[in-house]
């Protein structure tokens, strides 16, 4: 209830905080959910990717 | 007065009503249609239409007969089913406030604080995946106009230094133009470097134009026309375009001749221990 | 005609009949086969019709229609009561391979960039011998299987014809990262007429050119026997029973140990058919990694805006569905 109450309050009253929060948690989501969906991403195909096999070669040649 | 004579005759008819199969109640020996008559009662003035309440004029009439009084009959366009209903009067359903309308009221919202809260949250969050999701459409659209692959690893190209010796050109091919790279000997050096480049029709200096005193590279191409001008010829000791008699010193420089700009310098880098140089 | 007719109809039409001739005396009160109450509906009946007229039985019904109908086609190949007319036989066509567990089989699976790697190993030392992979510069290898060194220094082992140069005239240079693969021959007719006839088909698309994709490729590489009595197989041809025709020119190339892998993994012919039907199968596809990371996030955010739009599309209309209109009769000034 005060939870509800606290949302409405910091973030919708004002139409202009409201559209700038939906904005700026655009933002915030595209760059969390592209590295949610990375980690989730590197650690399913963990030891295929090219990223994981680099190392062992640039080591090699030196 | 005989409708108000026959009205009453009419009265001792059995409290029955039928529907029949068509939905036109049937009320035999009842007459509807007696209106009460003009001018009796008080507060209107005269007959005001037919009563709302009656069954249309093809559903029924009302004739006076000489033997049974007034006669009420009611017709009907539809054959009966052969299945009908007695409907007795005192049968008549209750009526209800709103019939056949459900009661609502388990849905409603048990606190409107947190449902107002939810609605906005879920509004909100479509706002956002939304924003997301067209921002990233428009930049895949972008970045879908930019240069492909293929192009880009064109784009470069690497020169091994040591194989051009000092005080000789080199051309080579660079996006489809032509690029000078002199291997400047050090009195071409200090002549470009000497010459008093303000007055020039072009004033550039030479540091400017080459990062390394001893390496020159330029597009080989003349500003006048786009003509490639010819290496180690000219007034100048530089190039000489051949077509309008453009005249380049050994900076580049535009010093006689009907071309109005420098020879243009690409964008250029050498590799740590200026082994190769890499152009673009 | 009549006659035909079972007796309840006669009787129906008997009574219908009655119920005509009676209808035209409205004064008469007729015996009425049933009375009905207000609340005529009694509850053993309702429960059967609410069955039939439910949604979820509509749901169901169709789910079990539908998944029939899938799971007979998974099962023998093709839908129910469609026949197929097939102008080849089978062995026309090629026996079916057998689907194998690629390593980028799975919604979320990229390649297997080790066996990219070991399958370029391959194909360059045995594949490209006869096959060109025109499609794929040496770029594409760097960031994908090899370091951009490594790169650059495959490609300068090979020479490049290039040029004009300033006299006019062409010369050959090492190789660069912006050129392609180098072609074994030089045009077709001599890609012809060194394998009898047959063209080497480019492999830059191969896997995705072929009906049943790395599973084809795989068996057919590795299906090479001994043809069965009363084939008849021509000079120069090879039995092979995933091949249309089932008589190819290639013979089989890879054979145990045939190349040395610098990782170490031991080279069984099955081991080489693997990694290079993986190197082939992301030539065809190099964006397979991009586009399956890609798809994941669409699939995730458009369920997203779905269940979101489905939730304020029942919003906005919680307010016209729930209201009720409610006729207030006017009151009849006629009488009081």
């Amino acid at each position: 209830m005060s939870f509800a109450n606290t949302f409405y309050n910091a973030l919708v009253k004002r139409n202009s905080v409201y559209v700038t929060s939906i904005f700026a948690g655009a933002f915030a989501f595209g760059v969390s959910f592209d590295l949610g969906v990375s980690s989730f991403w590197d650690n399913w195909n963990k030891g295929k990717q090219w990223k994981d096999l680099r190392a062992k070669y640039v080591q090699d040649e030196e | 007065m005989a409708t108000a004579l026959s009205f009453r005759k009419a009265l001792s008819a059995p409290p029955t009503v039928r529907t029949l199969a068509s939905g036109v109640p049937s009320a035999p020996l009842v007459n509807l249609s007696v209106r009460s008559p003009a001018g009796h009662g008080h507060g209107h003035h005269g007959a005001v239409g037919p009563r709302s309440d009656l069954p249309a004029k093809f559903a029924g009439s009302v004739s006076l007969s000489t033997s049974s009084g007034l006669v009420s009959r009611s017709f009907t366009g539809a054959q009966t089913s052969g299945v009908t209903q007695h409907r007795l009067l005192h049968t008549t359903a209750v009526v209800k406030d709103a019939p056949n309308v459900p009661n609502f009221e388990p849905y409603q919202a048990k606190s409107s604080d947190n449902n107002r809260a939810l609605s906005y949250f879920m509004i909100g969050s479509l706002g956002v995946l939304s924003a997301s999701v067209a921002k990233s459409t428009v930049t895949e659209f972008l970045a879908s106009m930019s240069a492909s692959a293929d192009v880009l690893a064109l784009a470069k190209v690497e020169v091994e230094l040591a194989s051009i010796p000092e005080g000789k050109n080199a051309i080579i091919k660079w996006r489809g133009k032509p690029v000078f790279i002199r291997h400047r000997t050090q009195s071409e050096v200090e002549e470009a470097r000497s010459t008093d480049w303000k007055s020039l029709r072009d004033p550039e200096s030479d540091e400017s134009r080459a990062k390394k005193p001893e390496w020159l590279v330029m597009l080989g191409v003349c500003t006048h026309l786009g003509c490639v001008p010819i290496g180690e010829a000219g007034d100048f000791g530089g190039w000489f375009c051949p077509c309008h008699g453009s005249h380049y010193d050994i900076s580049g420089r535009i010093r006689k001749g009907p071309a109005p700009l420098n020879l243009e310098v690409p964008q250029y880098d050498f590799t740590e221990g200026d082994e190769k140089l890499i152009i673009g | 005609m009549l006659s035909r007719l079972p007796a309840s109809s006669l009787q129906s039409l008997r009574l219908s009949a009655n119920a005509h001739s009676s209808s035209l005396l409205t004064t008469t009160v007729r015996n009425v086969s049933r009375v009905r109450y207000v609340s005529s509906n009694s509850g053993a009946s309702s429960g059967a019709k609410s069955f039939l007229d439910s949604r979820v039985t509509l749901a169901s019904a169709t789910l079990f229609a539908v998944g029939s109908v899938a799971w007979y086609t998974h099962l023998y190949g093709s839908l129910p009561f469609f026949g197929e007319v097939h102008a080849n036989s089978p062995a026309e066509e090629g026996l079916h391979p057998q689907p194998y567990p690629w390593s980028h089989n799975g919604l979320f699976d990229s390649f297997d960039h080790a066996s990219i790697r070991r399958g370029y190993q391959v194909y360059r030392e045995v594949c490209a011998a006869c096959h060109s992979l025109d499609r794929i510069a040496w770029r594409n290898l760097v960031g994908v299987s090899h370091t951009a060194d490594e790169g650059k220094a495959l490609a300068e082992e090979v020479e490049y014809e290039d040029g004009p140069n300033d006299q006019g005239e062409m010369f050959q240079r090492p190789g660069k990262l912006s050129d392609y693969m180098p072609p074994p021959y030089p045009n077709e007719e001599a890609a012809r007429a060194g394998n009898g006839g047959a063209l080497p088909p480019d492999l830059s698309l191969i896997v995705k050119a072929r009906h049943g994709g790395p599973d084809y490729i795989f068996s057919l590489l590795t299906g090479y026997v001994d043809p069965p009595a009363g084939f008849e197989i021509r000079e120069g041809m090879n039995y092979n029973p995933y091949f249309p025709g089932n008589a190819i020119s290639m013979a089989r190339v890879l054979f145990d140990g045939l190349v040395e892998y610098d990782d170490g993994t031991p080279a069984t012919t099955s081991q080489m058919a693997k990694d290079v039907t993986t190197f082939l199968n992301w030539a065809s596809e190099p964006e397979h990694d991009e586009r399956k990371k890609a798809g994941l996030k669409a699939v995730i955010l458009f369920s997203a805006l779905t269940a979101i739009s489905l939730y304020i599309k029942r919003f906005k209309w919680s307010v016209i569905k729930s209201r009720k209109i409610i006729y207030n009769p006017p009151a009849d000034k006629t009488h009081h």
